[in-house]
């Protein structure tokens, strides 16, 4: 099984709230602790990842976190800006355009524009050299929105493609899809948790980007998981006691649910599941997210 | 009776909006609301976008369509309650709102130019806000019906709350705008629907334009435009119209959240944008909350023998953090909106779809059973 080093960009999604932030956060710094120059990009939020490593927001520049890691919030009009400028090359040729009125206009109404220039700067980014013809970043991490704003996002090249009449846009929408297509390239990693509709929306996702944007599901990750703790024998020696048999038959109920989540996921997903237990913590931070990493440490490197 | 804002609202009336980013239950929130209200005798409508079939299950319809079902009184007699009115529910479809719309509107030989124009693809089916937009627009049409003494929206999960009520004024720039009035002029006055680039106005500005999206992608925009152009005044009354239903006051607006303190930033901002736009926030409602585990749960779990003791205060200590995290989380959000009501709804032991769920959850919105 090869693992997501073996990838250059890793894209993590699955339903609102699932944590997929928390995953993407602790694949980033564990891509960053293997020695890449990694960059971990979020679209359009309030930066949970910052805020998860403890360290300033990053907002839409590149900013630098700690070695090899480095973080952006990807936003739709500074992306359009950057866009724009390395089309048009000049600052002042930008101002007289993009400040012009009619031409905000249109921008703002040109199907799936801002969409193109987002992932076009994510994939910009992606294949960036540096001086020395090095790659600029070996991992990209992208944190993708919920499930169906990331096949909205996702399948944004293939819907120009079909879209717009041959052109610039057309041509930036090729070149795009061709890295997000390529299994050499991209790994999608889906995160659910052990409850029913997270399940089916990751299986969804699944589905979705197999066959409208053909990206194959590397893994899934399934996260807050129960590890069981209470046999059988526990259950019958509390029955007496009902308030704390509730307690201990709802800690079993969600291991139980965890188990079957996770057969679920890997028999519809033709993919590998890695567990991450609920971490207990008063505030979530660095230090969760670092136990978060080791458990994601197979799915990082590939062995068993 | 109710102890809770809702309680009065859903006598009152006549629309509710249930709000909030994706995975915090607001579909749930939404179902219970009107099975509340239908059970006390105000004939409502659920609408909802969200596809989770089982929800359609548990109201004993085997799927939700773009069309009104009415539940059948007998699922909702499993429940030991007998409705007093009628309650149905349905799924939004986008994409055939959409279809529905232009078909009624547009004056006939525009019809199926605008239905096969890609941009017209594009709209209904992938523009941000159009989701939205299209959502309050059927809301407006069922609430002039007024076929509901109750209508209950359950909004597309958006990132950005805000998006929401972004999408009437978007959706009506789009189509009623000064600059691209006075950049098609020269082409209206023509009458032409082939646009060269030289009637695109044929400034600096539109050649630079062009150099990013291609000639013909301007061209077939300015083409969709002019097709839909005859429909600008029919929107702009429409959306005028859903504007002011929002801030009627026989609407009210719900806020579904998480008890984290990641969403505190959305919900605030959220809340201080409806005020600022005149809409009544009716509660905020904090879901899936974990409740401190009583004190007498630890006095007997002490009585256990050792082995299982220490398993089951371990579980009680996991409890107690996850309650407590919550707990933070909720005075957060109470300091940061001081004047919206709060109501907490625990977090069931399994998912919420079945009647029976929606009606325990129900009991917690309206205050009939509180978190200790």
């Amino acid at each position: 099984m090869p693992g997501l080093l073996d990838k250059r960009l890793w894209i993590v999604s699955g339903k609102g709230g699932v944590g997929k932030s928390t995953i993407s956060a602790a694949l980033a710094l564990r891509s960053a602790r293997a020695g890449r120059r990694t960059l971990v990009c979020e679209v359009n939020t309030q930066e949970r990842i910052t805020r998860f490593l403890e360290r300033p927001a990053a907002g839409p520049t590149l900013t630098l976190l700690e070695e090899n890691l480095w973080a952006v919030d990807v936003r739709p009009q500074e992306a359009m800006r950057e866009y724009a400028l390395m089309v048009l090359r000049f600052e002042t040729l930008y101002k007289t355009v993009f400040e012009n009125r009619v031409v905000r206009y249109f921008l703002r109404f040109i199907p799936s524009l801002q969409e193109l220039v987002m992932l076009g700067k994510i994939l910009y980014h992606l294949q960036e050299k540096l001086p020395d013809g090095r790659d600029r970043f070996e991992t990209i991490v992208l944190d993708a929105p919920a499930t169906g704003h990331a096949i909205t996002f996702l399948n944004v090249p293939h819907v120009l493609l079909r879209t717009v009449p041959p052109g610039p846009m057309s041509r930036e929408a090729l070149k795009m899809r061709d890295l997000l297509v390529d299994p050499q390239v991209t790994a999608a990693v889906l995160v659910a948790m052990p409850e029913e509709l997270p399940v089916n929306e990751a299986l969804e996702l699944h589905a979705a980007l197999r066959d409208k944007v053909q990206i194959r599901t590397h893994a899934a990750v399934l996260n807050g998981s129960f590890p069981e703790r209470f046999s059988e024998g526990d259950l019958e020696a509390l029955s007496g006691n009902p308030e704390l048999y509730r307690v201990v038959k709802a800690h079993h109920d969600r291991a139980a649910q965890a188990v079957l989540a996770e057969t679920k996921l890997e028999r519809n997903l033709h993919a590998p599941v890695y567990t991450v237990p609920r971490i207990f913590v008063p505030t979530f931070g660095r230090a969760a997210i670092e136990q978060v990493m080791g458990h994601l440490e197979p799915l990082v490197t590939g062995s068993p | 009776m109710s102890t809770t804002s809702l309680g009065p609202a859903l006598e009152k009336k006549r629309v509710l909006v249930c709000v909030g980013s994706g995975g915090v239950g607001k579909t749930t929130v939404a179902a219970t609301l009107g099975l509340r209200a239908a059970v006390d005798g105000r004939s409502s409508l659920v609408c909802t976008i969200d596809p989770a079939k089982r929800l359609a299950n548990s109201l004993g319809l085997s799927a939700l369509g773009n069309a009104e079902t009415q539940v059948p009184a007998k699922v909702l007699e499993a429940l030991g309650v007998r409705p007093k009115a009628a309650l149905h529910a349905m799924m939004l479809d986008m994409k055939q709102t959409w279809d529905e719309l232009i078909t009624r509107f547009a004056p006939p030989e525009q019809r199926e130019r605008i239905l096969s124009n890609r941009f017209y693809q594009s709209l209904s089916t992938a523009l941000a806000g159009s989701q939205e937009y299209i959502a309050l627009e059927k809301l407006w049409e069922l609430r002039r019906r007024s076929d509901y003494e109750l209508i209950v929206l359950d909004t597309p999960p958006t990132a950005h709350a805000l998006d929401f009520l972004d999408a009437p004024n978007r959706i009506l720039d789009f189509l009623d705008n000064e600059a691209a009035k006075w950049l098609l002029t020269p082409a209206l006055k023509a009458g032409k629907i082939g646009l060269s680039l030289f009637n695109l106005g044929s400034t600096y500005a539109a050649k630079t334009l062009s150099k990013f999206t291609g000639v013909e992608t301007l061209q077939e925009l300015s083409s969709f435009m002019l097709a839909i152009s005859s429909m600008n005044e029919g929107f702009r009354e429409r959306a005028r119209g859903v504007r002011e239903l929002l801030k009627d006051e026989q609407t009210g607006f719900v806020l579904v959240t998480a008890p984290q303190v990641e969403r505190l930033d959305e919900v605030t901002h959220f809340q201080s944008l409806l005020k600022q736009n005149q809409m009544e926030v009716l509660a905020l409602v904090v879901n899936r909350v974990h409740p401190l585990p009583s004190p007498a749960l630890w006095e007997d779990a002490a009585r256990l023998t050792q082995a299982r003791r220490v398993k089951v205060e371990e579980t009680l200590n996991e409890l107690r953090v996850l309650a407590e995290q919550d707990a933070a989380a909720i005075t957060q959000l109470a300091a940061a909106c001081p004047n919206t009501p709060i109501i907490q709804v625990p977090r069931f032991e399994l998912d919420v779809h079945d009647l029976t769920a929606l009606w325990r959850t129900g009991r917690f919105l309206l205050g009939d059973e509180q978190i200790s």
